[in-house]
């Protein structure tokens, strides 16, 4: 028994400070939801990303885009689609009370 | 008809139309004189409505699989499984998803479609009504014994498994496992949909083995397609292979730790686990390496810096664990003579996997039917013939080492790299060495490019088998997660 | 006049105060799997694990529904799940709460049909929503604590516009 004894305090504590500090760094890893720059997002551009997603988290009208987080499963099939479009968002950690609270709208403002 | 006869001289899978009486007689050939294994069973509809089974025979000495295809002209086929009990659970799917049985009176089991659907559930393609309730093999219980029913709902993130354990206080007399609680029908969904989307829903149908499914399915439609993938992307995909046989393994040893009651092994082999999963996540961007493998190649190659970084040191970590876990006598102890899978049961189940050679059964589809056919070195395969939870710890742990070096091998030829596919309409057959086994997939295309039918065939729909006879008799309750967590299977995967 | 809805969100949020307080800084919780992939359930059991250890936090696992104060459900809600899903929620005494972990379970991958209901909030109310495919333990945890409201959710505050839009 003495072997995991010591050999776990040489190990040391591993543990996150989550939820004090800042996020670990290996978060920047994990893949996120996109972000859109409007002004290059076009109605012919977002109706293609809505198309292309396959857990249906894209949906547009033509004058907005929406993106429910919910559904995102941050496959990044939409960041190729956009290219200089979109970016990942970065935001690994989105839990919501209102469900409502995961449905995002960005104007399709590009020609 | 001599089965030797009907393999194409080159390719890796022969495909061969025969009649009901030609596959009796080929499956009785293909077991007897070959030593093949009848490693999937699957049905299909043509266009006006006719049943067509596939057989899938593995001949892994003349390193081919040969496909039988038999056009069915009644509601009964060959009875497979007398010969092959592997068989047994595909018969029972095909009766549930085509309304055709095998014949003689042998009562099925209700696999993957749920009670509340009996009648009215569709096939992968077409509708058809037909009666799945009536027929269920009856669990009778006599004497002292009665059936303690555990689940489906489980203790913490265990996913949801009906087991009916039948003992008389202490002792598991008979056990079976109901996983119908997690049918979510990918196979149905499948059709109709492009190769984007169905990817999609391959990747998903087991998020523990989703790099090995995946290239099953993309080989199958690079097959169908005639598209050699670049090499680079080759070597992209074993790496990831790999890195997915360790963390599976790694977790299969925590596992094992948490049944055993030894919290600080299961502790130390967390921390492990923990930081092969973040190691993913950096060198594919995510952590269980979904989002790599694509029909034609791959969509991203390995990040190399931080596999090189820290790999090796984890793994010495763990190997350092497991030898202080390996000397710790009460742990061992409960490994020792635990949940038995004799080599015979091995060979008559037609196991895959790590669970297969840990009882005597020297199979690896990675060296038995290799995807490249360069001048690499075959995988070495551990095997250990004691069947027990402690030789599938062992032969995990080789295969953890054996994966170390695969992947340091082909670490500087990944990339990212990707033939365009030009989907049209063909049949196309592709496998994988999952970390639990052989996973096969068939694929049939329409000329517009959309899947017809998809077949998949994880190895937790073959591993499963055994789970029920590795339980029974000289085991007690206690022993039941031990078992479970040393054959690491997924219910998703048998369900999909 | 008040604006009824406007009176129903001061109802709720009352209504939530006061099961807060009664939660207490401790939660047990108790997992479903309602046909997932079995990736959330991986990073599920790694909460309890060293690096991220939700005991110092005060979360417990428990095997009875009837200790539990959380649900925490993964998978598309299987229709074959129902039976399991209601029984677990009908065991599980007042005050709870019902987290819904994954992209499975909040509506994506899955879309409704005869075997699948696609989300969890058709069977069962769900309080806690936590996106990802898996949801990584640090997001789960992040979930747990806004059930018990320690953390404010910051997703209300995210805003998907490069250029600096307000959320919207």
């Amino acid at each position: 028994m003495a072997f995991w004894f010591y050999r776990g305090l040489r190990r040391g504590i591993v543990t996150t400070r989550y939820p004090k500090g800042e996020l670990d760094p290996w978060t920047r890893h994990l893949p996120t939801a996109p972000a859109f720059h409007p002004d290059r997002l076009t109605p012919e551009l977002a109706q293609r990303l809505a198309v292309g997603c396959p857990a249906g988290a894209i949906t547009t009208d033509g004058r907005e885009l929406v993106v429910d987080l919910g559904r995102c499963t941050a496959c990044g099939r939409c960041l190729e689609l956009a290219g200089d479009a979109a970016a990942p968002s970065g935001e690994s950690l989105l839990a919501a009370v209102e469900r409502s609270d995961l449905i995002k709208r960005i104007p399709v403002a590009g020609r | 008809m001599n089965a030797l006869e009907l393999l194409h001289p080159v390719n890796p899978t022969s495909v061969a139309s025969v009649d009901s009486a030609q596959l009796g007689a080929l499956s009785h050939e293909l077991a007897t004189e070959h030593g093949a294994r009848l490693a999937d069973l699957f049905g299909d509809e043509t266009a006006d409505g006719a049943v067509v089974l596939r057989a899938v025979y593995a001949m892994d000495r003349e390193r081919r699989y040969l496909i039988l295809e038999c056009p069915l002209d009644s509601d009964h086929f060959p009875p497979l499984s007398d010969l092959d009990p592997a068989a047994f659970v595909e018969e029972c799917e095909l009766y549930e998803q085509f309304g055709v049985r095998p014949a003689g009176r042998k009562r099925l089991n209700r696999v993957l479609v749920p009670p509340h659907l009996a009648s009215t559930f569709g096939t992968p393609g077409r509708r058809r009504h037909h009666q799945v309730a009536r027929d269920y093999e009856p669990h009778v219980v006599s004497g002292e014994a009665f059936e303690f029913p555990f689940g489906p709902v489980r203790a913490a993130g265990w996913e949801s498994l009906y087991t009916g354990l039948v003992t008389t206080g202490e002792e598991v007399l008979d056990l079976y496992l109901m996983q119908w609680h997690k049918h979510r029908g990918v196979e149905r969904r499948l059709s109709g949909l492009d190769l984007e989307r169905a990817t999609f829903f391959v990747e998903r149908t087991d998020g523990l083995s989703t790099v090995g499914h995946t290239i099953a399915f993309c080989r199958a439609i690079e097959t169908l397609t005639e598209t050699p993938i670049p090499d680079e992307a080759q070597s992209t995909r074993t790496v990831a292979l790999e890195l997915e046989r360790i963390y599976n393994h790694t977790a299969s040893v925590a596992a094992v730790c948490q049944a055993t009651g030894l919290s600080v092994g299961q502790a130390r082999v967390e921390i492990v686990l923990e930081r092969l999963l973040r190691l993913n996540a950096a060198a594919f961007g995510h952590r269980y390496l979904f989002g790599i493998v694509l029909s034609g190649g791959v969509a991203r190659g390995p990040t190399a810096e931080p596999i090189r970084r820290e790999l090796g040191a984890l793994l010495d970590e763990l190997r350092e664990v497991a030898s202080g876990l390996l000397g710790t006598n009460s742990y061992v102890d409960r490994l020792e003579a635990t949940g038995i899978v004799t080599p015979e049961e091995a060979h008559r189940l037609s196991l895959v996997g790590p669970v297969a050679r840990a009882s005597g059964q020297d199979v690896d589809s990675r060296r038995d039917h290799p995807a490249d056919s360069g001048d690499e070195p075959p995988p070495k395969v551990a095997t250990r013939s004691d069947g027990d939870v402690l030789a599938r710890m062992q032969v995990m742990l080789a295969e953890v080492d054996e994966a170390e070096r695969l992947i340091e091998r082909r670490l500087d030829s990944a990339g990212p790299a990707r033939k365009p596919v030009q989907p049209g309409a063909g049949d196309g057959f592709g496998w994988a060495e999952s970390p639990r086994g052989e996973a096969l997939a068939w694929v049939s295309m329409t000329d517009e490019g959309r899947i017809r039918r998809a077949r998949l065939r994880p190895a937790s729909v073959r591993n499963w088998r055994a789970f029920d006879d590795a339980a029974r008799a000289q085991n007690v309750f206690t022993d039941i997660p031990i078992i479970e967590a040393s054959f690491w299977l997924t219910v998703a995967g048998f369900a999909r | 006049m008040t604006d009824p809805n406007t009176e129903l969100e001061q109802v709720s949020s009352e209504l939530r105060r006061q099961t807060l307080s009664i939660f207490g800084r401790s939660l047990h919780i108790r997992t479903v799997d309602t046909g997932s992939c079995a990736a959330c359930e991986s990073e599920i059991r790694l909460l309890a694990a060293p690096h991220y250890d939700l005991h110092r936090l005060g979360f417990f696992f428990t095997p009875a529904p009837r200790h539990a104060d959380l649900l925490m459900v993964t998978g598309p809600a299987v229709r074959a799940a129902d039976n399991l899903l209601l029984k677990a929620f009908e065991a599980t005494p007042d005050p709870k709460a019902v987290i819904a972990v994954g992209a499975c379970a909040l509506g994506g991958v899955y879309t409704e049909d005869e075997l699948v209901h696609g989300a969890v909030d058709r069977v069962l109310p769900v309080d806690v929503y936590v996106p990802g495919c898996p949801p990584s333990p640090l997001a789960l945890l992040q979930g747990l604590l806004v059930a018990v409201d320690r953390l404010q959710s910051r997703v209300a505050a995210l805003s998907l516009e490069l250029d600096g839009g307000a959320p919207r």
